[in-house]
């Protein structure tokens, strides 16, 4: 049961958009694809879905080869795009018609998802008359509406406001809780580190990182700590050797070479009385791990 | 099927609800009954005021200025050419006068007959092109008028003028089946059948280019398969004008029979009493829908090849130039009568004229059962193979964006 992706390969001409992409999902729960804008998501998802057939390799769900005749699933492009002169309901019942629902079915799933997104009082109105935001959910409920088990999210985040992504979280969080395989190609790493238990990271179509974030993490230590404190120890900091990484408005995040570093920079903070508000050894970003990659790829 | 049958039956939905439909349906709609309801209430106001004028007025004063002296003696066969004027021998004998007269008052005229090198000369002055009398019917009545003085000298009596003069009856008879009428409605549904195909077919192009540059195409295309997809957009839209067009004709022939008068005219053609049997009607009919169906799957892939809705035109050129030489060609060998006999045959077989030149023939019944038979089946076959290429090329195209597509870019892409 899952998804597994073999040797991918697809080209444009002279130019090679994926280089032989490997990857497995197993469990339900939520994948990360991630890479820079260009780095080869949208083209992956597209051959992975048969939108584009790949040069080489294949797609399997539950070993057998993806098309939209024998798999039923879900894709929210990263394009944004909606029938604008069409009411929301009458586009989303389209959809879900188009998907194979019965017509009062396609009705009752969208009001349901509407509800979840908040976005019932729009149901007949027109879509150019409602914000990015709420055309973009519009979308979201088309890609799903037919309640499919495997589910493609091409940038689900990008524009939306802090309210509305939350409202979102929390839909993806219920998808998983139903056992829903999604595929979560984003630039936004922290969104990943909030869902993915498994992920892959691609520059300008090569694999960088795959695997679980757990193990990706665990692989560069805890190199990183993060301090917060009342008075500036920064000159502490030096003394010890620690090397500033990022300075932010209320905290300093530090390099350290081992935790014994970070655990002596602890005392001689004490020793000067200065008592830390927050004192977190941890592993790096993986916005740093991929900076860090890409830049030696390159 | 099913896919299809959903695309088209909501393409139907969507076409039919659009202000562009309903505001292009009730604007044509005001022209027809304006163009059936202008004649009666002409008409009927014209009358009237003829009715009267021939009893109390006239409508002008034709002034007869005779230098030779034998016309002015017979004012009474000019005041029959011309009941709605009163002839007047001019007393005003200064030319110029007359025509500044004539300018001011621009129901006036004025014939003027001199005598050059012994022979009369006849001018008529109106006030414009737009206003006044015949200059070749008056004429036609001062030869009348020297004849009967020419007979008279030579001692012909006034019965036996009166019988040279007197025109042979004529009637004109068509051994073929077309008429003025039946040329007339030739030439009106040949139009129609043009502007209706075009319109339409570029709905197609629209709509498709729409759904491809506001991305919805991405979220259609994993849903359902390009071909099934074009399909239904192709045939929605088709009934969609289909229902437009076959309203239109309705409401112009209910309005044709109830408001356009029984013996109104149009350049001395009888406009009235037109009738079309049901078999040209179905055959009409047919030959819209395929002719649309061709120009529709073509301009899908217009539609499809662009990224930006700017770019439609441009796309489009190559498939209006098609159809605009298609309907030249079935213009120029049915309704102008021009060319050979082969290019007449071609125009009614080749696929991208015989939509435009059928028709015609079809009304003036110039055409044999076998010829549409024919040209039907080359349509059709035509449609089918332009329906699988452009269903390919559409596939290809409708997910590419950023440059146009060239065809060596097709064949390499999957």
């Amino acid at each position: 049961m899952g998804l597994t992706v073999e040797n991918l390969t697809k080209r444009f001409g002279e130019k090679t958009a994926i280089h032989h992409l490997n990857f497995v999902m197993e469990e339900p729960g939520v994948f990360g694809l991630l890479g820079t804008n260009g780095a080869g998501k949208t083209t992956t998802i597209r051959s992975i879905l048969g939108i584009m057939q790949p040069d080489e390799g294949k797609a399997l769900w539950n070993g057998k080869k993806i098309t939209r005749d024998t798999l039923a699933f879900g894709y929210l492009p990263e394009e944004r795009g909606i029938y604008m002169k069409a009411k929301v309901l009458e586009q989303l019942i389209y959809f879900g018609m188009l998907r194979g629902m019965k017509k009062a079915e396609a009705k009752q799933s969208a009001q349901e998802l509407m509800e979840q997104l908040q976005v019932t009082e729009y149901q007949n109105m027109q879509a150019e008359k409602l914000s990015k935001g709420n055309q973009q959910k519009i979308q979201l409920i088309a890609a799903i509406i037919h309640r499919p088990q495997l589910i493609f999210l091409d940038e689900p985040f990008s524009g939306l406001d802090p309210v509305n992504a939350v409202v979102l979280r929390n839909l993806v969080k219920k998808l998983v809780k139903e056992g829903k395989y999604i595929i979560l190609s984003t630039h936004q790493m922290e969104t990943v580190e909030e869902y993915c238990k498994n992920l892959v990271i691609l520059d300008r179509g090569k694999t960088l990182l795959s695997g679980t974030l757990k193990d990706i993490k665990r692989a560069y230590g805890r190199s990183n700590l993060i301090v917060s404190a009342e008075k500036d120890v920064r000159d502490i900091a030096r003394q010890e050797g620690l090397e500033v990484f990022e300075e932010r408005a209320a905290e300093t995040e530090y390099k350290i070479q081992s935790e014994e570093m970070a655990c002596r920079f602890l005392k001689h903070m004490l020793a000067e009385e200065i008592y830390p508000l927050k004192f977190q050894i941890m592993e790096p970003s993986l916005q740093e791990i991929f900076v860090k990659k890409a830049g030696e790829s390159r | 099927m099913k896919q299809m049958l959903i695309v088209f039956v909501y393409t139907l939905k969507e076409g039919i609800r659009k202000k562009a439909f309903w505001i292009s349906t009730i604007i044509i709609m005001a022209a027809v009954l304006l163009l059936c309801a202008v004649p009666r209430v002409f008409t009927a106001f014209t009358g009237e005021k003829s009715t009267e004028k021939a009893d109390h007025e006239k409508k002008g004063t034709c002034y007869l200025l005779d230098e030779v002296g034998i016309f002015q003696q017979n004012l009474e066969m000019f005041q029959e050419l011309y009941p709605e004027l009163d002839f007047q021998i001019a007393e005003n004998e200064n030319l110029e006068t007359l025509k500044q007269e004539i300018k001011e008052k621009e129901d006036d005229s004025l014939i003027y007959i001199e005598k050059t090198d012994g022979q009369p000369v006849v001018h008529v002055v109106n006030a414009n092109f737009m206003k006044g009398i015949s200059a070749k019917n008056t004429a036609a009545v001062c030869d009348q008028i020297m004849q009967s003085q020419s007979l008279r000298e030579l001692g012909v009596g006034e019965q036996q003028i009166k019988v040279i003069q007197t025109p042979l009856s004529y009637t004109e008879e068509y051994a073929g089946e077309m008429d003025i009428t039946g040329y007339i409605l030739g030439v009106f549904m040949t139009i129609v059948m043009f502007f209706a195909v075009y319109y339409y077919g570029n709905g197609v192009a629209m709509s498709v280019a729409a759904e491809k540059t506001s991305r919805v195409m991405e979220t259609l295309i994993v849903s359902a398969k390009p071909s099934r997809i074009l399909a239904g957009k192709c045939l929605g839209m088709g009934v969609v004008g289909l229902l437009q067009l076959g309203g239109l004709l309705v409401f112009g022939g209910l309005c044709y029979k109830y408001l356009l008068p029984n013996d109104v005219q149009l350049g001395g053609i009888q406009l009235s009493g037109i009738s079309v049997s049901a078999g040209t009607v179905i055959l009409l009919l047919v030959y819209f829908i395929l002719g649309y169906a061709l120009y529709a799957v073509l301009n899908s892939v217009c539609g499809a090849a662009v990224s930006r809705i700017e770019d439609l035109n441009a796309a489009l050129l190559p498939v209006s130039i098609v159809a605009i030489l298609g309907f030249y060609l079935g213009y120029f060998t049915s309704i102008a009568g021009g060319g050979s006999s082969t290019l007449t045959a071609l125009a009614l077989y080749l696929p991208i004229s015989s939509p435009f030149a059928v028709p015609f023939k079809l009304l003036t019944g110039e055409i044999e059962p076998v010829q549409i038979g024919v040209s039907l089946a080359v349509l059709a076959v035509t449609i089918v193979v332009a329906a699988v290429i452009a269903s390919k090329i559409y596939s290809i195209s409708v997910m590419h964006y950023g440059k146009p597509l060239k065809l060596k870019d097709m064949k390499k892409m999957k």
